[in-house]
């Protein structure tokens, strides 16, 4: 707002300066590491620039130099889809089920909501000591895959309950009185209208499979997931290829957010589309 | 479905309701007449739209019967009911365009495209938005909308179409054009409507029964006509409006006429006929608003003291156009009083807000009422419809 004479108050210059030390801090270190990435062969881990190649990028898929990138980047591409898929299927059914009060409703939520604010490494250590226990072997398809579903599944359910929160009834009642089966009310009309909310689950899922560390650090068994490895390779390598690393990541990430969000606007402008399709 | 078009009577018998511990509805009996159009008329919360969703089968009483055609349908799925539903917000599928959405009950039945945009399409050709097949329920009006929930709750002949508050949605302009509209469709379709809604006039403007409800039960169930000029008892006097409501001690008895004291002292006369209420008892009248004459109170003059006679003082003019809508305060008592004075008698020798007058009516003009649970309590009626508002 502005006062009568066209300035601004004091607080307006302070808060935008508070907003460009946030947006500083929280962009300009990435952008480092990404130019970085590009460093000459000859070239180390800080400025100035000696050339530029693509020679730390090269180096992440030669096995011997810097550990196994290529194959901890699609141990953990697998993990986070098959993470999305149990996620999203549970949550789905899961938040439908909670429209409903049901005995012991409340203690179900809070049983599955506990585990956000468990320390994830104890929840990692559990199942691995369990695994050990029972005598099987921890790997990260199975005890890291547990490992990442307490993480993920109470997130998804929290999505749904806001996503259904939204949902008005009436739709399905409608479609029961319109002589939709219950099977027919759900493919024909529940779950197209959620379609959105639930490629948001989806997409959660997917990222916070694909960066978590701390629930997975202790139960992912013998092979690495791509943050185990990155850890991994702060502590041995020194080269500009850890920056490398972190520029692919970084652009995967964007490809499956952007994918996403364009499979969302897709929908919504199918939808869009049919207007005046036909006279 | 190919349903017969007769058999649309609805019985509701000795329904009840609970939810939990709140009682919804309570030993409820009504009967719909096939090919007529009813409205149950009442404030929120009264138990209107449960028993519509019960004759849906969206609900199941906990007790009594509900019957259409002369069946029980209870436990019955919707489509063997006959019933077809519009709903409050219209609930038109976001995802599927116009034609989907009124052809979705054909699909449903596993009917073929073709015959079934047929169908849709003729329907759409009925409610005027043929053009707009291919549109999405978002990119039309509020009036369009409520079309095209209209078509496909029709899709299927329904014996009874049950609409829950139709017109709330809609603003002033398109309510009383659509409430027209749905009038005209009852009658050509000659399928007995059920219509909820909490607005006095859209109900009697419709409908050929009206069900007037209070908490649970029927007040009054009549015609249109019968309920605005004889309501039964006070609580549907005040709730439908346009009436006054008189009440008090009997005094006297003679030919016929109860001399009745309110609490005041205003003293009013009633036709009892052939009743002879005892000395003391409450007696309940109402006197229209349009059948009381007032007059200004020159300042200095001392008030008339006669029978059927009240003084006040203007609380409120509001200008109806054909009328005046004048309120008065009177002394000692809480209920509202209001005459509806024709424009060309009021501006004859227009009234301020404050001056004292004197207000009349015949002995004639004043219908007894039964007193009614709600008698003594003129807020539930005046809240209801300051709630309906």
């Amino acid at each position: 707002m502005r006062s009568a004479d066209g300035s601004r108050p004091w607080t307006f210059y302070f808060f935008a300066g508070l907003f460009t030390l946030f947006v500083l801090f929280l962009y300009g270190p990435m952008t480092v590491i990404y130019i970085l990435s590009f460093q000459g062969p000859q070239g180390g881990m800080t400025f100035p620039m000696n050339g530029f190649s693509f020679e730390w990028f090269d180096s992440l898929f030669e096995q011997k130099r810097v550990g196994d990138i290529a194959g901890s980047f699609v141990r953990s591409i697998e993990l986070a889809v098959v993470v999305a898929v149990i996620t999203v299927v549970l949550s789905v059914l899961a938040g439908l089920a909670f429209r409903r009060r049901f005995r012991g409703s409340a203690f179900a939520f809070y049983l599955a909501i506990a585990s956000l604010i468990m320390p994830g490494l104890f929840v990692g250590l559990g199942i691995a000591l369990t695994f050990q226990m029972i005598g099987w072997e921890t790997s990260w398809y199975s005890s890291g895959l547990g490992a990442q579903l307490t993480w993920t599944l109470p997130f998804g359910l929290l999505i749904m309950f806001a996503v259904l929160g939204r949902f008005d009834r009436s739709y399905e009642e409608a479609a029961t009185d319109l002589g939709a089966t219950s099977w027919q009310r759900v493919r024909e009309v529940t779950l197209p209208i959620l379609l959105p909310g639930i490629i948001g689950v989806a997409l959660f899922g997917f990222t916070l499979s694909y960066d978590e560390l701390a629930r997975t650090a202790l139960a992912a068994g013998a092979k690495n997931t791509l943050p185990l490895e990155i850890v991994a390779m702060t502590t041995t390598i020194t080269s500009p290829a850890l920056y490398a690393v972190g520029a692919v990541t970084t652009a995967v990430s964007f490809v499956v957010i952007i994918t996403a969000l364009g499979s969302i606007a897709l929908v919504q402008r199918r939808r869009a589309q049919k207007i005046g399709g036909v006279e | 479905m190919a349903e017969a078009k007769g058999g649309g009577e609805v019985a509701i018998v000795g329904v009840t309701k609970r939810f939990g511990p709140t009682v919804a509805v309570e030993s409820l009996d009504l009967v719909v007449p096939h090919g007529s159009y009813c409205c149950l008329l009442g404030p929120s919360g009264c138990g209107k739209t449960t028993i519509l969703r019960m004759i849906a089968g969206h609900e199941t009483p906990t007790s009594g019967d509900i019957r259409i055609g002369g069946t029980s349908v209870l436990g019955l799925p919707q489509v063997q009911r006959g019933t077809a539903m519009m709903f409050q917000s219209y609930a038109l599928f976001p995802h599927r365009s116009v034609l989907d959405n009124v052809a979705f009950a054909l699909k449903m039945r596993g009917a073929g495209t073709a015959e079934r945009h047929a169908k849709a399409r003729e329907l759409l050709a009925k409610v005027q938005l043929d053009k707009f097949a291919d549109r999405l329920p978002a990119q039309l009006s509020g009036g369009q909308q409520q079309r095209v929930a209209l078509a496909r709750a029709l899709i299927t002949n329904p014996r009874v179409l049950l609409l829950d508050e139709p017109l709330s949605a809609l603003d002033e302009y398109l309510r009383l054009r659509m409430r027209g509209e749905l009038r005209r469709v009852q009658k050509e379709l000659g399928i007995t409507f059920i219509h909820v809604t909490h607005t006095q006039l859209e109900a009697i403007a419709v409908a050929d029964t009206v069900v007037v409800m209070a908490q649970g039960h029927i007040e009054q169930a009549a015609s249109a006509r019968d309920i605005y000029v004889a309501p039964r008892n006070a609580y549907v006097a005040r709730f439908i409006g346009g009436q006054n409501v008189l009440g008090g001690a009997v005094e006297s008895v003679l030919d016929g006429t109860a001399a009745v004291t309110a609490d005041n002292g205003s003293r009013f006369a009633f036709q009892v006929g052939d009743g002879r209420p005892p000395r003391g008892a409450r007696l309940y009248g109402s006197i229209r608003r349009d059948r009381i004459a007032i007059e200004k109170l020159l300042p200095g003059a001392k008030p008339p003291s006669g029978l059927n006679t009240v003084v006040g003082e203007v609380h409120t003019i509001e200008n109806q156009g054909s009328y005046v809508k004048v309120t008065l305060d009177l002394a000692g008592e809480t209920e509202e009083f209001v005459a509806n004075v024709a424009d060309d008698k009021f501006f004859a020798n227009a009234l301020e807000i404050g001056d004292r007058v004197v207000a009349r009516w015949s002995a004639s003009d004043v219908k007894l009422l039964d007193a009614g649970p709600l008698a003594h309590d003129p807020a539930a009626a005046g809240a209801a419809m300051a709630g309906g508002r």
